[in-house]
């Protein structure tokens, strides 16, 4: 920012602006629509107050958070480890890379029936739809990483005759992270975003769920598209969360200076 | 803090908070149990009137012994439906009866031991457009849930009946919530479901009924309770007890007209969690619009379903009714009478 006090200030003010617009351009296009089907944003606004009132928003987010995390949570615990190891050892990489680009494409909604023969309809079944989905860009964020790392660091490291685990840990890993950062930006969006394919698996709690069971419930359009705006916010909100990690030292460094 | 820490502790708190939240708010884990010592077993449904007699049946069990006798699983579209049952998540579950003989000749030992319902579809058009009758049909792009659903054969039926072919329309499939919007937005030029999502597009105003099943094909089916053959080999009393429930239910909802708005109320309110007026809507206007009763299955019915399954190319034509059918627990269950059971008046 330039001048930092007036630049706070834009940085709120701006996107509020936008999201006015937007709104007050939705709400213009269903008037002169006449539709009764599509809501307008007050109705919107009621349906969430209506879900609030009730327990069902704490609820449905709680579910939808609850799968989010685990499911991201795992793709963290293996897709790093399993990134590093394929970007450090070229063989490896040779013989996976194949089968990772085989499975990467493959939309979470292809894998429901595998997730419900294999963990039923429990909770089990979109943690692992949300797992696979979120687990293949941070391990190819990590490989590309590792494999773009500066020569000049391990040579470094050579030089202070760092064995093979003080290698990974204090000079790949750390050399890394702020590319992984940007991977995990990515996959806790996509692990967000196929929620409501999640949860088309016979759960009955989450935001992906509101808006099915919505779409069921006769003429509540309102619901459904109270659903989606939730899910956008709670993205936003988990991308800001995401973000502070950035203002780490063990990761600003990664990042080029606009200052 | 370092990074490390932070986010180590971040994620642990993160994690025991959200599933601490998630498991006493939806999966109910801190609440007291009861634990009868009969069968626990799941049951599969979907929020329509062809399955009304699951959560019915549920309810009205919770109502009088405290229990549930099974544990309703509601889904929100077939193939997931299906595929629970196939991989045994649920050992019993309604399903559209030609796709319950498509599974059997594939060699899913299942065995249907009573009907969902009779009659209860509709072909609703837009109140705008100019059809009237089957053949203003011809060229029209035409919506069914399913191909395995029975009302994919109805129009074969109904074509038949009135000279044409399927070669006249354009069938699509489409998941029966999303019918009354396409029909609204003139996507599609008419729309063939269970209830209530045809009731849903005729009091929203922009439907029409065409024909209502009992014009086209009287006692029509479209709907089956179905088991794994497992369950009734390994626990043939909890089966029976499964169809007295549903045909006493089948018989409660039938009896008079309060038992159906009483219906309308519960179900609305604590299985499908939509607005009680649609269902009040399907159940009584008119009454026959959907069926509960003669429930049995019969012989004559299912060789009719087989011949248009077998014509339309879903069927084989290689399972018959003695294969897929079961019906001893339905002729014994066909005695009772209906559910003493009033609902307690609200407040």
């Amino acid at each position: 920012m330039k001048n930092g006090g007036s630049g706070k200030w834009q940085a709120i003010l701006l996107p509020l602006i936008v999201a006015a617009v937007l709104l007050l351009a939705w709400d213009a296009a269903v008037r002169v629509s006449k539709s009764d089907l599509f809501p307008r944003p007050v109705d919107v606004l009621k349906g969430i107050i209506e879900l609030a009132q009730s327990g069902l928003l704490l609820k449905y987010i709680s579910a939808s958070l609850f799968r989010v995390s685990w499911g991201f949570g795992l793709a963290v615990l293996v897709g790093i480890p399993a990134g590093l190891a394929l970007g450090w050892y070229p063989r490896a990489f040779q013989a996976f890379n194949p089968v990772i680009q085989v499975f990467r494409p493959i939309s979470p909604i292809a894998w429901i029936p595998i997730a419900i023969v294999w963990f039923g309809v429990t909770d089990a079944s979109p943690v692992f739809l949300i797992f696979l989905a979120s687990v293949f860009p941070i391990t190819v964020s990590a490989i590309s990483a590792v494999q773009n790392m500066q020569p000049v660091y391990l040579r470094a490291a050579q030089n202070f005759g760092l064995s093979q685990s003080e290698l990974f840990r204090l000079v790949i890993f750390r050399a890394s992270l702020p590319q992984i950062i940007t991977g995990i930006r990515i996959a806790l969006g996509v692990a967000w975003l196929v929620v409501v394919a999640a949860e088309m698996i016979a759960v009955n709690s989450g935001l992906g769920y509101l808006i099915i069971d919505a779409r069921n419930a006769g003429k509540r359009y309102d619901l459904v598209v109270a659903g989606m705006v939730m899910i956008g916010l709670i993205g936003l909100g988990l991308d800001l969360l995401v973000r502070q990690l950035e203002n780490f030292d063990e990761v600003r460094w990664g990042y080029a200076s606009k200052q | 803090m370092s990074l490390r820490k932070t986010v180590v502790i971040f994620a642990l708190v993160w994690l025991a908070g959200i599933s601490f939240l998630h498991s006493s708010l939806n999966l109910g884990l801190f609440d007291k149990k009861e634990r009868g010592d009969r069968v626990a077993y799941k049951l599969g449904f979907l929020p329509v009137t062809c399955h009304l007699t699951c959560p019915v049946t549920h309810f009205i069990n919770k109502n009088m012994t405290g229990e549930g006798m099974f544990e309703p699983l509601r889904f929100s579209s077939w193939p997931e439906l299906k595929e629970a049952f196939l991989a045994g998540q649920t050992s019993a579950t309604f399903i559209l009866a030609p796709m319950a003989i498509a599974l059997r000749e594939q060699g899913v030992p299942l065995k249907i031991v009573y009907l969902g319902h009779r009659d209860g579809t509709a072909v609703v058009v837009h109140k705008d457009s100019g059809i009237f009758s089957m053949p203003d049909l011809r060229g029209k792009r035409i919506a069914v849930p399913n191909r395995y659903s029975n009302q994919r054969l109805l129009f074969f039926r109904a074509l038949k009946q009135a000279g044409m072919t399927i070669k006249d329309i354009t069938l699509l499939e489409m998941p029966p919530p999303d019918m009354p919007a396409a029909l609204y937005a003139k996507a599609v030029d008419a729309i063939c479901s269970g209830e209530p999502f045809m009731g849903q597009a005729e009091l929203d105003g922009y439907g029409r009924v065409l024909w209502q099943t009992k014009d086209v094909w009287p006692n029509f089916i479209s709907c089956v309770l179905a088991v794994h053959e497992k369950m009734i080999t390994e626990h043939p009393d909890a089966v029976q007890e499964l169809v007295n429930g549903i045909a006493k239910s089948g018989k409660w909802l039938d009896q008079n007209m309060d038992h159906r708005m009483e219906a309308a109320e519960f179900v609305s309110r604590n299985y499908y969690n939509q607005n009680s007026r649609l269902l009040r809507f399907v159940l009584s206007k008119p009454p026959d619009r959907v069926k509960y009763t003669k429930l049995l299955p019969l012989k004559p019915d299912f060789e009719e379903i087989e011949a248009l399954g077998k014509e339309s190319g879903i069927l084989q034509g290689t399972a018959h009714f003695e294969d897929y059918v079961e019906d001893r627990f339905a002729e014994k269950a066909a005695a009772l009478h209906a559910y003493a059971w009033e609902a307690p008046k609200e407040k």
